[in-house]
C-alpha cells in the first residue's frame, strides 16, 4: 500500500508539472483528486490495511492528498500568473493615453477670475448692475456734462425708451452708493458697450472691471497702494507702474495707469483709468438718497476701471481681438 | 495736436532732448503719442558740386568723381550712383560724419581708389523712406552749406490733450506747462492791443448766449500772395496746408495762442456783420466747397444778405480771402461751446476752429490774438489796420477765486505736504494767492483755466506738479461682507468649472443680435443699431452658441460641447436675467485607437448634465420652436429653463452627423456653489434588489410607471432603477405597439435586515397596484 502511495505521488506530481494550461491541469485534478480519482480510489484500500498499520498508512495517504492539492494549487497559480503576465506584456505602453474629455474656461473669464481673487484678498466684495441703464446712472450721476460727446447717438447705443446700454461699468459705482451706506469697497466686472465698428482691436461689446472704495479719509495714497498691489499680483513683482495725470468727469484728480512688463513687450501699456471720486458725484448721490452720508466733507473715495479684452489680448498674445468671441474650439481649448 | 519743438522754444527756453520733453509732458498729463524728427541734422554733411566724373579703373559699376565741397580744394569721391550729371549739387558726407544707423564715414580706398567721403541719397539722410540714387539739390545752393541749413531739423510731438484743458491747445499754452514743470520762464507774444469801440453798423450780436463777444478789425491795402518760407514751413511742420499769407497768419495765430480767427474779404461783405441764428433751411456754401442746409439752432455770421460764416466752425466759400482781396475784416470772437459742438456734429463738419471753440477758448485771448494777427499780417501782406477794433457784446469775467484748505489737500492726497509746497506748485501755474493763513488760502485763477473752480481742482494741480511718485502707497481698509453679487459670481464660476470638468468649453457670444432672427421673442431693440445683425439684445444665448457649433463643425470638429454664462434680455417683467446655455453634438467618446467614436451624444447626455447642475429638476414635455423635441426644466413650480434637440434636418443643415442638443437654464436656480448640506446616515443594513420586466403600450412613459410606484408609498422601497427599454418595430419579438421596460426595485430598512417574505409581499402589493392602475403586464 505504501509503495502504491509513493508511486501515485510521483505519477501525480509528474502529471501536474506536465500540464501546460488550466484545462490540462483540471483534467489532472479530476484524474487524481476527483470523486472517482486515483487518490480517493486508493483511499478505499484503507479498509484492508491491518489495524496496527492504519495510523501510519492513513498519515501517508493524507500527506499524499495534501501534497497533490498543494502542487495543483501552485500549478493553477503559476499558470494564471503566466497568462496574466503574458497579457500585460502585450500592452504597448507607447500607445497614446486616453484622457477623460476636459473642456476649458474662456481665457477672458480666467483673467477676470484672477483679478477678482486678488481684490477679494484685499477685502473687496462684488457688486453688480444692469446692462440696460438710465442716462442718469451712466452720465448725469457721473458728472458728465449734458452735451458731452459720449452721450451722442453715434457713440452710445440707445433703446427706444431713452435708456441706453451702459458705456462703462462705472454705473455700478452709482448703483452701489444709492443702496449701500459707506464704507463701500467693491469691484464690479461686467459688460459695457460702445457704438464702435468691430475691427482687430475693437468690439462693440467689451468686458470691464470697475472698483470703488469710499470711506472716511480715503486718499490718493490708498488708491496707489491698492492698484500697485493688484498690478504686481497680476503681472509679477517687478512690474513697472506709472500713474499719469488724466481727465475723467467723475474723478478729480484723475490718472491713467500704464504698466511695463515682459508681457507688454517691454513697452508702456495703458491699462486703467482711476482717480478720486469727484465731489459732484457724491453730491448727486446725496441728492438721490435724500441723506448726507456721502457728503464730500464726510467721505472721500477712489474709483478705477479697466478693460479686460485688450489686456487678455496682450497677455495671451493674440493678434486680433475678435478671436475672443469667435468661439473656435481650437482656440478655446488652448486655455 | 501737433507741437513743433522749435516753435515751442520761442516761448520757453527748453534745451533738453525731445524724448525727455515727451516724458515731462506725459507725466504732466499731456500724453505724447509720438515724437517725429524731420529734416537732416547731420554735422559734417555739406552741399557739394560734382566737377567731373570718370569711370573707375577696377569696377564697372563705380565712378570716380571730383567734387567741390566749398573748401576750394577738390575732393575725390568714389560713387556707385548713376542718376547725376556733372555740375549737379548733392549732399556730401565728409569723413567724420555719422549717418543714420550709426554709419561712420571715413576716408579709404574703394577697389583700390581713394575715396574721401560719400555722396548721399535721400534715404541715407533719413529724408525719404526709399530713394534711388543721389539726392540732387537745388542749383542755387552754395557749396559748403551745412545740410542742416538746407533741411532744417524739425521735431514734432503728437500730443493728446484731455478735453478739460483747452488752454493746452496752442504752442504758448504747452510752453506754459513746460515752464511750470521745469522752473524755466515762459514768454508769449505781447502785441499792443488796439482801443475798442462799439458800432452796431459794423458788427452786432443778435444772440448773446451763443456769442457773448465779437470783434472785427479792418485792414486795408493788403497784398495777398504766398507766405514767406518761415510761415509756410511752420504750418506744414504741424500738418497744415499753406493757403496764402493772410489765411496762414490766422492759422498760425490759432496754433500759437489757441484763439481761432477768420479773415473776410471786406469787399464781399454787404453792410455790417450780424451774429445770428440761421433760418431753418438756410443754405450755406462753406470753404470746403460743400453746401450745407442749416438748422435754426446753428449760429452764423451774416452780412445784410446772407450767411458768410458758420460761427466758430468754417468760413464761407464766397466771402473768403483770395488773390484779388485788398481789404480784410479780421474776426476774433467767443462762441458758446455747446452751440458750436451741436453745429459741427449736426453737419459733420469739424475744423481746428470748432475743436477749440467746443472746448472753450480763453476770453482774455480774443483781443490779444486779433492784435497778434494784425501785427503779422502787416508784416507779411502789408496794408494798414484801422486804429480801433469794433466790438460787440461783453467778455465774461476774466478772473475768479477758489479757496483751498491745506488740510483737505493733505487728506485727499494722503501725504503730509507742506503749505509752502502747495503754494509753490500753484504759483508755478500762474495762480495768484490773494489771501490766506496757515489753514487756508484763496487763489485768483487765470481766465484760461475754466477747469479750476473748486478746491479739488487745485488739489489735482498740486499732485500734477509735485508728482504722484512723491505720494506714499498705503494699503489698509476693513474687508467688506460678501453681497448677493458675490454669491452670484461664485455660482457662475462653480457652474463654469463643473461644465469644464464635464468636457464643455466656455464660449462668449455677442449680446447684440439680429432682430429678424429673433422675431418670436419679446425683444429689447436698439434705437440706433450699427446694422440689422446687431439690432437687438439677445433674448437667448442659444442662437450665438448654435452658430458657434456650426462654425466648429465646418472647421472639422467631430465633437462639440460649448457653454456660455451670460445675460439675456426680454421686453417683459424680467428684463435682464443671467443664464447658462449648453450645446453638444458629435462623438460621445472621441475616436481613438481604442474607441470607435461611433456613438453620438443624444438627449439623455444633455439631460444628465442638466441633472448634475440642478439636482431637484423635473422635466416636462413642451413644444418650443425651433426645437423638434423640448422639455421644460422645473425646480418646484418655477421654470428653470429647457432642454431641446433641434430637428434632424436642421442638424444636418449645420453639418452635424448626429443629434444637436441644447439647454438653457437660469443661473439663479442652479445648485449654489456654497451650500451646507445635511448629513444623511449611511445605511447599516443590506438592501434587497428585485428585477421586473413589464410590457406596456409604446406611448406609456417610464415616468408614469415611476410615479405610480412612488405614489404607492411602500415604506421599505428605497429606490427604482430602469435598466432596459426594448421595442420591436417588426412585431417579431414583441407586438409593435408595445414596449418592454426592465427595472429593479431596491428595498431597505434602517433598522434590520429584511426577510425575503416581507420583500416579496411589498413587491406583490406594488405589482397589483400597477396592474390595476395602469394595466401593466409583468413578464415573469
Amino acid at each position: 500500500m505504501e509503495a502504491q502511495i509513493e508511486a501515485l505521488r510521483a505519477e501525480a506530481l509528474a502529471a501536474i508539472s506536465a500540464a501546460k494550461d488550466a484545462r490540462e491541469l483540471d483534467a489532472v485534478r479530476v484524474k487524481y483528486m476527483g470523486r472517482a480519482g486515483a487518490i480517493p480510489l486508493l483511499s478505499e484500500g484503507m479498509r484492508n490495511v491491518p489495524k496496527e498499520d492504519k495510523a501510519r498508512v492513513g498519515k501517508a495517504l493524507n500527506a499524499l492528498r495534501t501534497d497533490v492539492t498543494a502542487a495543483l494549487e501552485s500549478a493553477v497559480q503559476a499558470i494564471a500568473d503566466a497568462a496574466d503576465n503574458a497579457a500585460l506584456a502585450d500592452i504597448d505602453v507607447t500607445l497614446p493615453g486616453i484622457a477623460p474629455a476636459q473642456g476649458s474656461i474662456h481665457p477672458l473669464t480666467q483673467l477676470l477670475d484672477r483679478a477678482v481673487r486678488i481684490f477679494r484678498r484685499m477685502g473687496f466684495a462684488l457688486a453688480d448692475g444692469p446692462d440696460i441703464e438710465t442716462e442718469w446712472h451712466c452720465f448725469d450721476a457721473l458728472n458728465t456734462p449734458p452735451h458731452h460727446p459720449a452721450r451722442n447717438e453715434q457713440d452710445t447705443f440707445y433703446l427706444p425708451d431713452g435708456r441706453l446700454l451702459r458705456t462703462h461699468t462705472s454705473t455700478v459705482q452709482i448703483r452701489t452708493m444709492e443702496t449701500q451706506s459707506p464704507p463701500v469697497r467693491i469691484i464690479a466686472p461686467g459688460a459695457a458697450y460702445r457704438r464702435d465698428e468691430v475691427d482687430a482691436t475693437h468690439l462693440a461689446q467689451f468686458t470691464q472691471m470697475e472698483g470703488l472704495y469710499v470711506a472716511e479719509k480715503v486718499s490718493v495714497a490708498d488708491l496707489k497702494g491698492t492698484l500697485e498691489f493688484f498690478l504686481r499680483e497680476l503681472f509679477g513683482e517687478n512690474t513697472k507702474i506709472r500713474f499719469r495725470p488724466h481727465f475723467f468727469p467723475f474723478t478729480e484728480p484723475s490718472f491713467e495707469i500704464d504698466i511695463q512688463t515682459p508681457a507688454t513687450g517691454g513697452k508702456w501699456m495703458e491699462l486703467a483709468g482711476c482717480g478720486m471720486v469727484d465731489p459732484a458725484v457724491f453730491q448727486q448721490i446725496c441728492d438721490r438718497r435724500g441723506d448726507e452720508v456721502y457728503h464730500p466733507d464726510k467721505v472721500s473715495g477712489f474709483a478705477f476701471g479697466f478693460g479686460l479684452d485688450r489686456l487678455a489680448m496682450n497677455l495671451i498674445g493674440i493678434p486680433d481681438i475678435r478671436m475672443l468671441v469667435e468661439n473656435d474650439l481650437r482656440f478655446l481649448r488652448q486655455f | 495736436m501737433k507741437i513743433s519743438l522749435s516753435w515751442l522754444k520761442e516761448f520757453v527756453p527748453y534745451e533738453g532732448a525731445a524724448q525727455d520733453l515727451g516724458d515731462l509732458l506725459t507725466r504732466a498729463g499731456l500724453e505724447v503719442g509720438s515724437i517725429e524728427t524731420r529734416g537732416a541734422d547731420f554735422p559734417k554733411v555739406v552741399v557739394a558740386q560734382i566737377l567731373e566724373s570718370n569711370p573707375h579703373p577696377n569696377a564697372d559699376r563705380l565712378s570716380v568723381c571730383k567734387v567741390d565741397d566749398g573748401s576750394g580744394e577738390p575732393r575725390q569721391i568714389v560713387c556707385g550712383a548713376k542718376n547725376y550729371k556733372v555740375g549737379d549739387k548733392v549732399p556730401l558726407a565728409l569723413p567724420g560724419a555719422v549717418l543714420p544707423g550709426n554709419f561712420k564715414i571715413k576716408s579709404g580706398k574703394l577697389r583700390g581708389v581713394e575715396s574721401d567721403g560719400m555722396m548721399c541719397s535721400a534715404k541715407e539722410l533719413n529724408l525719404a523712406e526709399d530713394a534711388q540714387g543721389l539726392l540732387i539739390l537745388s542749383p542755387d545752393l552754395k557749396t559748403g552749406t551745412p545740410i542742416s541749413e538746407v533741411f532744417p531739423p524739425e521735431t514734432v510731438l503728437e500730443i493728446e490733450i484731455t478735453p478739460n484743458r483747452p488752454d493746452w491747445l496752442s504752442h504758448a499754452g504747452v510752453a506754459r506747462e513746460v515752464a511750470a514743470n521745469t522752473n524755466l520762464p515762459a514768454t508769449s507774444p505781447n502785441p499792443g492791443i488796439a482801443p475798442t469801440r462799439e458800432d452796431a453798423a459794423v458788427a452786432r450780436i443778435e444772440d448773446a448766449t451763443a456769442c457773448p463777444f465779437y470783434s472785427v478789425r479792418r485792414i486795408s491795402g493788403v497784398k495777398i500772395g504766398p507766405s514767406p518760407e518761415w510761415l509756410r514751413r511752420r504750418l506744414e511742420s504741424i500738418g497744415l496746408r499753406s493757403i496764402n499769407n493772410v489765411v496762414d497768419v490766422t492759422n498760425y495765430v490759432m496754433m500759437e495762442l489757441g484763439q481761432p480767427l477768420h479773415a473776410f474779404d471786406a469787399a464781399k461783405i454787404a453792410g455790417g456783420i450780424i451774429v445770428r441764428r440761421a433760418m431753418a433751411g438756410e443754405k450755406f456754401l462753406a470753404l470746403d466747397g460743400r453746401e450745407y442746409e442749416l438748422r435754426s439752432a446753428d449760429l452764423v455770421i451774416a452780412d445784410s444778405g446772407r450767411a458768410v460764416a458758420l460761427a466758430g466752425v468754417m468760413g464761407g466759400e464766397d466771402s473768403g480771402v483770395t488773390e484779388t482781396t485788398t481789404d480784410l475784416l479780421l474776426e476774433s470772437a467767443l462762441f458758446d461751446p455747446p452751440t458750436v459742438r451741436a453745429t459741427a456734429r449736426a453737419l459733420d463738419l469739424h475744423s481746428d476752429s470748432s475743436y477749440r471753440f467746443e472746448r472753450g477758448v480763453d476770453p482774455a485771448g480774443v483781443l490779444l490774438a486779433s492784435a497778434r494777427a494784425v501785427e503779422l499780417i502787416l508784416e507779411v501782406a502789408g496794408g494798414v489796420a484801422e486804429e480801433t477794433v469794433v466790438v460787440a457784446g461783453a467778455l465774461p469775467p476774466l478772473e475768479w477765486t477758489v479757496e483751498l484748505a491745506y488740510s483737505r489737500c493733505r487728506d485727499l492726497l494722503g501725504v503730509g505736504i507742506s503749505n509752502d509746497r502747495v503754494n509753490a506748485a500753484l504759483a508755478k501755474l500762474g495762480l495768484d494767492k490773494v489771501s490766506g493763513d496757515d489753514a487756508k488760502s484763496v487763489w485768483k485763477i487765470p481766465s484760461g483755466r475754466a477747469d479750476l473752480t473748486r478746491d479739488v481742482d487745485l488739489i489735482e494741480e498740486v499732485v500734477r506738479l509735485v508728482g504722484i511718485e512723491s505720494i506714499p502707497s498705503r494699503l489698509v481698509g476693513a474687508p467688506t461682507l460678501a453681497t448677493r453679487a458675490d454669491a452670484t459670481y461664485d455660482d457662475a464660476m462653480h457652474v463654469r468649472r463643473s461644465l469644464r470638468d464635464l468636457g464643455f468649453s466656455e464660449a462668449r457670444t455677442s449680446t447684440l443680435v439680429s432682430r429678424a432672427s429673433h422675431s418670436a421673442y419679446p425683444l429689447m431693440e436698439l434705437r440706433n443699431p450699427l446694422g440689422e445683425e446687431q439690432s437687438a439684445l439677445r433674448p437667448t444665448l442659444l442662437t450665438g452658441l448654435l452658430a458657434a457649433v456650426e462654425r466648429n463643425l465646418n472647421f472639422g470638429a467631430t465633437s462639440v460641447r460649448l457653454f456660455e454664462v451670460g445675460r439675456v434680455f426680454s421686453a417683459s417683467q424680467e428684463e435682464q436675467v443671467d443664464r447658462v446655455a449648453l450645446v453638444m453634438t458629435g462623438e460621445r467618446v472621441a475616436k481613438s485607437w481604442r474607441d470607435s467614436g461611433d456613438e453620438s451624444f443624444d438627449f439623455f447626455d444633455m439631460k444628465g448634465v442638466v441633472q448634475s447642475l440642478v439636482r431637484s429638476a423635473t422635466f416636462h414635455h413642451v413644444s418650443r420652436e425651433p426645437f423638434a423635441l423640448a422639455v421644460e426644466v422645473k425646480v418646484g413650480d418655477a421654470s428653470a429653463g429647457f432642454v431641446g434637440q433641434i430637428s434632424p434636418s436642421a442638424a444636418r443643415a449645420m453639418n452635424a452627423r448626429g443629434p444637436v442638443i441644447a439647454a438653457e437654464l437660469r443661473l439663479d436656480l442652479l445648485e449654489a456653489a456654497d451650500q451646507v448640506r445635511e448629513f444623511v446616515p449611511i445605511p447599516k443594513f443590506p438592501a434587497v434588489t428585485r428585477d421586473f420586466a413589464v410590457v406596456v403600450p409604446r406611448d406609456m412613459a417610464f415616468g408614469t410607471i415611476e410615479a405610480a410606484v412612488h405614489a404607492a408609498q411602500e415604506p421599505l422601497l428605497a429606490g427604482m432603477q430602469v435598466f432596459d427599454v426594448f421595442a420591436d418595430d417588426t412585431g417579431a419579438k414583441l407586438p409593435a405597439d408595445r414596449k418592454s421596460l426592465a427595472f429593479s426595485l431596491t428595498f431597505r430598512s434602517p433598522e434590520r435586515t429584511l426577510t425575503a417574505e416581507e420583500v416579496t409581499a411589498a413587491c406583490d402589493r406594488l405589482k397589483a397596484g400597477l396592474r390595476s392602475q395602469l394595466g401593466v403586464d409583468f413578464r415573469e
